[in-house]
């Protein structure tokens, strides 16, 4: 019996292309459309997707299914990501929403439904080798996700299909105009799915009231003022509405440091400004793919998805955490961040960034 | 494909799709030009009226040409902008197209209050007398509910209305051909029809009216429709419309015993392979055909995929514009908890199923239903 594929589609073209390929594998396919989040508008976003994947399923004479994971997103990923940006820090609720969601929600959701396994159109690799499923980085250098998949476990990674894994995104969207897909040109996703094209710090004072304070030099003096410190991340350089502070160099200025007992943000020029580098960190609620911590310690990092690898050494600590010496000081290593580990293409897990010092 | 889903929407009968067809073709000219073509369709609009005011009890100037019942029941309620007598009582089991109109209408002085249905989706007949206000000027609720098939006590509405001067609306859209809706035996003052609901074509209906002075205009243009609905008549959907009511109503009896038969074969054989089914209706007064039943332990959404795949149509609930199941206003009205609610199917029987199918649909759920 051929297996049963449920694919995660979302109207973008990476799913679209992902299902098609499976459809020409010969299993038996079926599309899953997921709204993870409510609108607070009066016009449904969501409809002109759940239209976009509806072709593609009629392209491909394949059922869709609908599901509403808005409660479990809200309750496992939105309110997390809440409490750390209150707590000062920059998480990424798409890791989370991964782990937590198209992983656990909708994975249990499509098994339900009879499916054997699903897929999604992430590019990433994953393969069974020597008893274990490996996560791999996928082929296309510029689009790889394996950074967003760190957090799933064996269990989930049995259950997946990655099918655009060793694809190029330029083939992806031909190989969408040439089946018929209409959204051979939709936009890529980009940021945090259910913000959108929405201004973030505008978002996020919907539901973090603003608390503005003082933007400090790093050496002490005030130079401006900022709407609450929780909305700006490490590196920042636009939006901190500073400019021309008279005894300064004509240098762009960067948030460097959040206090947020003190609701001060801390700034200084230029980008390769000493302070805005560390060379160690500190990372805690670690996750290894395989299990268990990797017997390899000189291995790579990457501190954020459009990061560059960084050669690093770990130290497994016996309270759980792991500390971090890079090779090379890392440029605004932010606290709330994921870090995830690998060796060459494998990716090895990863952990959440608590602290960085030099 | 196995369809049990007519509440949703029917198959146009065959008659009527080669009427329309016919009509489509040669009789395309504009219903307001005095020409011969123009005079052609004229003519096949007011046969249409005929026999539609004919099959509801009503005179062909009571009755309007609409786009279907959503927009019969705006019209009516943007007529009582304006009215000394600005207040509306409704049912929490209205369709989106009154419920959500009143919303709006608020904007513009409308009053309303909404009334509470029993656990048999029956409304709360009390409820309306203790809403009534001196200034209460329309009272609307529908014939029989679309997800329970609940029949309403509209002639005991009319006559508490009339009593006290106040008008009354009916949304009969789910009635046509099931049960016999007269408009002077109902005594309502306005009622709304979809065709697309009784095996005609979709995006035309009516609104009767009574004393159709009391209608405002809400889609202004060339005055067509007594000057009641602007934009040139869809001959064809008309006529479709027309032959479709004549049929409903010539058949009713025939269409009712085709419906109780299959509703009551399905519910005894489903009892027998899933006994802690749980029907959500009122037994006494029920459209046929119509069933909303809940089979606890089991999410609908799942039991809707799953017979999907088997070719088989039902439906859960309504689902918006991404396909997503809400549990029902309308189950959640009559005291029906989240998890029974998320477990229901409403499956509707129209006039072409069969026996064997019912077999085949009692099958199906034999071997997917977690028991």
């Amino acid at each position: 019996m051929t297996d049963s594929i449920i694919v995660g589609l979302s109207g973008g073209v990476d799913s679209a292309v992902a299902a098609a390929t499976l459809v020409e594998e010969g299993y038996q396919v079926e599309g899953l459309f997921m709204k993870n989040w409510e609108e607070d508008s009066k016009y449904c976003t969501s409809e002109q997707d759940y239209k976009d994947a509806l072709q593609i399923c009629n392209c491909l004479d394949i059922p869709l299914r609908s599901i509403n994971f808005s409660k479990e997103y809200w309750e496992k990923v939105f309110k997390k990501f809440l409490d750390e940006y209150k707590l000062g820090r920059t998480p990424n609720p798409d890791i989370l929403c991964n782990t937590e969601i198209k992983f656990k929600a909708f994975l249990d959701y499509a098994l339900e439904l009879g499916a054997n396994k699903i897929a999604t159109g992430h590019y990433a690799i994953n393969s069974f080798v020597d008893g274990y499923q490996n996560l791999i980085r996928g082929d296309d250098a510029n689009k790889e996700q394996s950074y967003f998949l760190y957090g799933l476990n064996q269990k989930q990674l049995s259950y997946a299909l990655f099918p655009l894994g060793t694809w190029q995104k330029e083939n992806v969207r031909k190989k969408a105009f040439d089946i018929g897909f209409l959204n051979f040109n939709k936009k890529d996703s980009t940021g945090i799915c259910f913000i959108g094209e929405r201004h973030f710090k505008d978002f996020l004072k919907n539901y973090i009231p603003s608390q503005p304070g003082d933007i400090e030099s790093t050496d002490g003096s005030i130079i401006g003022q900022h709407e609450g410190s929780m909305y700006y991340t490490i590196g920042q350089r636009q939006g901190l509405g500073i400019g021309g502070v008279t005894g300064t160099k004509e240098m762009p200025w960067y948030v460097v440091d959040k206090i947020t007992n003190k609701n001060k943000l801390i700034v200084a020029q230029g980008k390769n400004n000493s302070q805005l580098h560390h060379q160690y960190l500190e990372c805690s609620r670690l996750h290894w793919i395989s299990g268990h911590a990797p017997k390899k310690k000189n291995l790579q990092a990457k501190i954020r998805y459009r990061g560059n690898d960084s050669a690093c050494n770990i130290k497994l600590k016996d309270s759980g955490t792991v500390i971090v010496s890079f090779k090379d000081p890392q440029f605004a290593i932010s606290p709330g961040q994921s870090i995830v580990f690998y060796d060459k293409k494998l990716c090895l897990g990863g952990g959440i960034i608590d602290l960085r010092w030099n | 494909m196995a369809y049990f889903d007519h509440s949703a929407t029917t198959p146009v009968h065959k008659d009527v799709l080669d009427r329309m067809h016919e009509i489509q073709s040669n009789s395309f000219g504009n219903p307001s030009s005095t020409h011969k073509k123009g005079r052609q369709a004229r003519s096949i609009i007011e046969e249409a009226r005929n026999q539609v005011s004919s099959s509801i009890g009503a005179s062909p100037n009571q009755v309007l040409f609409t786009s279907g019942g959503t927009e019969s029941n705006n019209q009516l309620l943007y007529s009582i902008i304006g009215n000394a007598k600005n207040h509306i009582i409704t049912s929490k089991i209205e369709h989106p197209a009154i419920l959500e109109t009143l919303i709006k209408l608020k904007n513009f002085g409308i009053e309303y209050d909404i009334i509470s249905v029993n656990k048999e989706g029956t409304i709360i007949f009390d409820e309306i007398k203790n809403c009534t206000q001196s200034n209460t000027g329309l009272i609307s609720i529908m014939l029989a509910n679309n997800e329970v098939g609940t029949v309403q006590p509209i002639k005991k509405i009319t006559d508490y209305a009339q009593s006290n001067s106040i008008l009354t609306h009916t949304d009969a859209v789910q009635c046509l051909g099931k049960i016999p809706v007269k408009v002077k035996e109902l005594g309502v003052d306005f009622l709304s029809l979809s065709a697309h609901k009784f095996y005609g074509p979709k995006g035309v209906g009516i609104l009767f009216a009574k004393n159709p002075k009391l209608i405002d205009p809400y889609i202004l243009g060339g005055g067509q429709e007594f000057n009641l609905r602007g934009g040139t008549e869809n001959t064809a959907a008309i006529a479709g419309m027309g032959l479709a009511a004549k049929i409903a109503n010539d058949n009713l009896s025939q269409t009712k015993k085709h419906l109780d038969y299959l509703e009551l074969f399905f519910k005894n054989e489903l009892i027998k392979i899933f006994p802690q089914t749980k029907f959500n209706e009122n037994i006494q007064s029920k459209l046929p055909g119509l069933i909303s039943v809940s089979f606890p332990k089991n999410k609908s959404s799942i039991l809707l995929s799953k017979l999907d795949r088997l070719n088989i149509a039902v439906s859960n609930g309504s689902a918006c514009g991404s396909g997503i199941i809400k549990p029902s206003k309308i189950l959640s009205a009559m005291g029906i908890d989240n998890d029974l609610n998320l477990s229901t199917l409403r499956i509707s029987f129209g006039t072409k199923n069969t026996k064997e199918e019912i077999k085949t649909l009692l099958s199906a759920l034999d071997s997917i239903l977690i028991k």
